[in-house]
C-alpha cells in the first residue's frame, strides 16, 4: 500500500488564491496548445522588463523559474536535478536552473517530454529570453547553457542598474536610455522570430493595463496592514503569479481586483487567518521554499502570521515622467524607478535599501519578529541577509531567525531542525512581546 | 630607490612581494601615494595609474582560517571573497585609500556594499561593466566610464586628459606584454619556470605600481632566461578558473608530479592574453577590451549557430593554448559557490576533451581545506593521462 502523500503546500486564507492553482495549470497547457498551433512559445525569466513585449506580440512564455516552484511543490524535482548534476553542473547552482536544465536534458535523452512531468511539462520552446541583469548571474548563463541540449535561438540583453551609492541625478537618464535601446534590440529578435511586426498602440495599451495592475495589487497589500491579518504570506506566495507571469493581461487585473475585494472585506468584518493571532513576522529575505511551504501552517500552528514579505511582491508605485509615450521608454523608466525606489532613502539613513524596506514594514504592518530564508542554491537573494538584519538591528530591536534550506532542493532541508528553530524564535519572540 | 624597490632581483623579489604583499603599498603611501585596492581583471586600472594611484589587486589567503567574516556575510558567498573580506576585518587592508569594484558577478556586487559599509575605505566606486557588448552596451559602459573619471579626479584634484590615460594604456600594455614573454618560458619541455613560480609572480606584479611591475617582470624573464633551474620534466597541464591567488593549489599539483604550463585564471593570463588597443579616443580601446577582451565567463558572448559553433566561439582559445602549450591535460578548479564559472565547467570540459585534451573537474572551496583529497584525485588524474 502506497504511503500517503505528505502535504507540502500552506493552507491559503484566502479563497482567491486557491484559484491560482489552476492559473498555473492554464499557463502549462496554453504553452502546449500555442505549440499545436504553430504559435510561437518562449522560454522567459521573471523581472525582466518584458513581460508587455512578449504578451503584445502574442508569444506564450514559458516561465523555468515557475516550473522549478513547481516541481518542488510537488516533490518531483530530484530526478531533473539529478540529470543536471550527472552533466557536471553543482549541486550548488540555482536549483531553479538545475530543474530547467535536467529538464531539458530528460527531454533530449528521451526524446520526448519526460514521463508525468508536472502540469503536462514544459513545451518545446522556440526561443529562449534571457538578461544579463545586474543580479542573478544565472540569468545569461542559464540559457546559454542549455544550448547543450537544444539549438535554439537564444537573445540575451542587459538589464543594469544604478548600484546603492550612485548619484542617481548623475546616471539615471543613460540608464534609462541603455535599457530601452536594449528592449528595442530585443523587440527587433522578436520580429525576426515571429516574421511579425510590433503593434506599437497594443504595446502602449498592454503596458497601461500593467501599470494598472501593479498599482491594484500594491493598493490590495496596503490592506494587510490591519489586525488581524487579512491575507497570509503564503497566500501572497501564490497572489504573485499574475503579476510576475501575465503582467499585461486582462486576467491578471482581474484577480487583483477580486483580491482586494476579498482583502478588503476581510479587513472590515475583522476575518483573520488563525483565531488566535499572537505574533506577527515579517518574511524579511529569500525565495521561498517550495518544497515545504507548508512550514507557514506550522507557523500558525504556534500563534503566529506573517501579515507580509518582501519576497516576491508587488513594485512600489512610480511615476514615469509625462512626458515619455514611447512604450519601451516608458518601461525602461518604470523599472529604473522601481529598483532604485529607495536608494536616496537608503543614502540618507541605514545606507541599505533593502534594510528601509525592512524598517518601513516592521513599522506598518506591526511585525514582532523576521524571518529569512537562506536558499543554499540562491545566492541572489540570499547573500546579505546577515548585513541587511546587522544593519536592521541598529535601528530596531527585532528577534530574527533564518531558516536554511533551498528554493527547490528539499534534499538541503530538515524538517526536525527547522522546526526547532521556529520553536525556539516563537519562544523569545514571545520574550519580546511580554517585555 | 629604497631596498624595497631596487632592480634586477628577479625571483627573490617576487618571493619577498608575494610573502609581503602588503609591504611596498604600504611604503609608497608614506611617500603620499594613494593605494586604490581593487577586485577583478574587469577593474580598469588604466585610469587609476594615469591619476598617479597605485592600483593594488586585493587577495585573500587559502591557507589563512575565516575568522570573523562570517558574522558578516553568508557562508554560500564565493570563499574567495570572504577570504579577502576577512583579511580587511583583520586589518590587512587598512592602508588602502580606496576600493573599487567591477561588476563581475553577484558576488562582487553585494560584497562592494558590505565592504563600504564595515571597512570605511576612504574612496568607492562601483563600475558598472555591462556583460553585453552590443552598440548601446557600448555607448552605456562610455557613460559608466565618464562617471568613473569624474570620481577619480575629484578624488585627486586634477582632470585627466585623453593623452594621460593613452599613456597609461601603453603601460599596462607593455605589463602584458612582458607577462606573454614571461608565459612562453614556459614552452620549453620542461618549461623554464614552474606554474607556483609563476603563479607568485603574477600575484605579486598586481601589488605594485605598474611601472615596478614592469620592472619586476624584466627581472624575472631575464633571470629565468640566464641562469634559473627550471622544473623537472613532468606532465605537463593547463590550469583553468577563477580567482586562484594563492600557490597552496599549484604547489600541490607540481608536486603530485606536473608542471602546470599554462592556464586561464583570474590572475594569470586571463589578465594577459590581450593588450587594449591604442585608438583616438582611449576609451574606445579600453571599451572594447573590457567587454570583448577578456575571456572570462561573465563576458556573454551571443549565442553563434550551433552548439559547437558556439563553444567555438567562447572557447576555442583554450585549445588554442593547449596545442600552443602542448599540454597533456587540463584542470578545471571551480571555485565552490561560483555561479559563472559553474555554468560553463560542463561546457569547458566537453570542449577540452573534445579537442583530445583529458580533464579533471574539480569543485572546491578556494581555501585548501582537504589537501590530502585534492592530491588523491590529482594524483589519480596524473596516472590516468600518463
Amino acid at each position: 500500500m502506497e504511503a500517503p502523500k505528505q502535504k507540502t503546500t500552506a493552507t491559503k486564507a484566502t479563497e482567491t488564491v486557491k484559484k491560482v492553482r489552476q492559473f498555473v495549470k492554464t499557463m502549462y497547457t496554453s504553452a502546449h496548445e500555442a505549440k499545436a498551433q504553430g504559435k510561437p512559445v518562449a522560454y522567459c525569466m521573471i523581472l525582466s522588463a518584458y513581460d508587455e513585449i512578449v504578451r503584445a506580440m502574442d508569444i506564450t512564455p514559458i516561465w523555468n523559474e515557475n516550473y522549478g516552484g513547481l516541481c518542488a511543490a510537488k516533490r518531483d524535482a530530484e530526478r531533473f536535478l539529478n540529470r543536471a548534476q550527472q552533466d557536471g553542473y553543482s549541486d550548488m547552482l540555482c536549483s531553479y536552473v538545475s530543474t530547467s536544465i535536467g529538464f531539458d536534458a530528460l527531454r533530449k535523452d528521451l526524446d520526448g517530454m519526460p514521463p508525468n512531468a508536472p502540469d503536462g511539462g514544459m513545451a518545446d520552446p522556440d526561443m529562449l529570453l534571457g538578461t544579463g541583469m545586474m543580479i542573478c548571474d544565472p540569468r545569461y548563463k542559464w540559457f546559454q547553457s542549455l544550448g547543450r541540449y537544444r539549438d535554439t535561438p537564444v537573445h540575451c540583453y542587459s538589464l543594469l542598474w544604478p548600484p546603492t551609492d550612485a548619484n542617481l541625478e548623475e546616471v539615471m537618464p543613460y540608464y534609462v536610455k541603455h535599457l530601452t535601446e536594449q528592449l528595442r534590440g530585443l523587440v527587433d529578435f522578436l520580429e525576426r522570430q515571429t516574421h511579425k511586426k510590433m503593434d506599437w498602440d497594443r504595446l502602449s495599451q498592454t503596458v497601461d493595463l500593467g501599470e494598472k495592475t501593479q498599482r491594484l495589487w500594491w493598493e490590495g497589500y496596503q490592506l494587510r496592514k490591519s489586525i488581524p491579518c487579512p491575507m497570509p504570506t503564503q497566500d501572497a506566495f501564490n497572489a504573485f503569479v499574475p503579476a510576475y507571469f501575465a503582467l499585461g493581461s486582462k486576467e491578471a487585473l482581474d484577480f487583483y481586483q477580486e483580491l482586494y475585494q476579498e482583502v478588503k472585506y476581510r479587513v472590515d468584518n475583522k476575518i483573520g487567518v488563525i483565531p488566535d493571532e499572537k505574533y506577527r513576522l515579517l518574511w524579511g529575505g529569500g525565495l521561498p521554499p517550495w518544497h515545504t511551504l507548508s512550514m507557514f501552517d506550522y507557523f500558525q500552528s504556534l500563534g503566529a502570521v506573517f501579515p507580509i514579505e518582501v519576497t516576491y511582491r508587488p513594485w512600489d508605485p512610480v511615476e514615469v515622467p509625462p512626458s515619455v509615450t514611447d512604450p519601451l521608454e516608458r518601461l525602461a523608466w518604470r523599472f529604473m524607478k522601481q529598483q532604485t525606489f529607495r536608494h536616496e532613502k537608503a543614502q540618507k539613513g541605514s545606507g541599505v535599501p533593502e534594510v528601509e524596506l525592512l524598517l518601513e514594514f516592521i513599522e506598518g504592518y506591526r511585525i514582532d519578529g523576521v524571518v529569512m530564508h537562506l536558499a543554499q542554491t540562491c545566492r541572489t537573494w540570499s547573500l546579505a541577509q546577515i548585513h541587511q538584519l546587522n544593519v536592521m538591528k541598529q535601528y530596531v530591536k527585532v528577534p530574527t531567525l533564518f531558516i536554511e534550506s533551498d528554493i527547490v532542493d528539499v534534499r538541503m532541508y530538515s524538517e526536525a531542525d527547522t522546526q526547532r528553530r521556529i520553536d525556539a524564535f516563537i519562544e523569545t519572540v514571545a520574550g519580546y512581546k511580554t517585555r | 630607490m629604497t631596498e624595497l624597490g631596487s632592480k634586477g632581483d628577479g625571483l627573490a623579489r617576487v618571493s619577498e612581494l608575494y610573502q609581503n604583499r602588503h609591504r611596498r603599498a604600504k611604503e609608497l603611501r608614506s611617500q603620499g601615494k594613494k593605494i586604490i585596492g581593487y577586485f577583478c581583471s574587469l577593474t580598469p586600472v588604466e585610469f587609476l595609474t594615469a591619476l598617479g594611484l597605485v592600483p593594488y589587486r586585493i587577495t585573500g589567503s587559502a591557507l589563512e582560517p575565516i575568522t570573523r567574516a562570517d558574522a558578516y556575510i553568508e557562508t554560500i558567498m564565493c570563499p574567495y571573497l570572504r577570504s579577502c573580506f576577512d583579511k580587511g576585518l583583520k586589518g590587512d587592508y587598512d592602508f588602502l585609500d580606496g576600493f573599487v569594484a567591477p561588476h563581475a558577478c553577484d558576488h562582487i556586487v553585494k560584497i562592494y556594499d558590505i565592504w563600504r559599509y564595515y571597512l570605511k575605505t576612504r574612496y568607492t566606486h562601483f563600475v558598472n561593466v555591462p556583460h553585453m557588448s552590443d552598440a548601446s552596451s557600448r555607448q552605456f559602459f562610455r557613460e559608466e566610464l565618464a562617471v568613473f573619471q569624474r570620481s577619480l579626479e575629484k578624488l585627486v584634484g586634477n582632470s585627466l586628459s585623453p593623452h594621460l590615460l593613452t599613456e597609461a594604456i601603453r603601460l599596462h600594455n607593455e605589463n602584458r606584454a612582458l607577462a606573454r614573454e614571461l608565459y612562453r618560458l614556459r614552452k620549453p619541455d620542461p618549461p623554464l619556470l614552474s606554474g607556483t613560480e609563476v603563479t607568485k609572480t603574477t600575484v605579486a606584479a598586481v601589488t605594485i605600481p605598474v611601472e615596478e611591475s614592469n620592472e619586476l617582470l624584466r627581472g624575472v624573464i631575464q633571470e629565468v632566461k640566464e641562469c634559473h633551474q627550471g622544473p623537472r620534466k613532468n606532465a605537463r597541464l593547463l590550469l583553468y578558473g577563477a580567482e586562484l591567488d594563492d600557490i597552496a593549489f599549484t604547489r600541490m599539483v607540481e608536486e603530485a608530479g606536473s608542471n602546470i604550463v599554462m592556464d586561464d585564471v583570474c590572475f594569470g593570463s586571463r589578465n594577459y592574453w590581450h593588450d587594449v588597443e591604442i585608438t583616438n579616443d582611449p576609451l574606445d580601446g579600453l571599451i572594447t577590451y573590457y567587454l570583448e577582451g577578456l575571456s572570462c565567463p561573465r563576458c556573454y558572448k551571443p549565442r553563434l549557430g550551433t552548439h559547437q559553433e558556439d563553444l567555438e566561439n567562447r572557447l576555442g582559445y583554450l585549445r588554442d593554448h593547449a596545442r600552443e602549450f602542448d599540454v597533456a591535460g587540463a584542470i578545471v578548479y571551480v571555485i565552490r559557490f561560483c555561479d559563472t564559472f559553474e555554468f560553463d565547467a560542463p561546457d569547458v570540459k566537453d570542449f577540452l576533451q573534445g579537442a583530445g585534451v583529458p580533464v579533471l573537474h574539480i569543485e572546491e572551496d578556494y581555501a585548501m581545506t582537504s589537501p590530502a583529497r585534492l592530491k588523491t584525485r590529482v594524483q589519480a588524474f596524473l596516472e590516468m593521462i600518463g
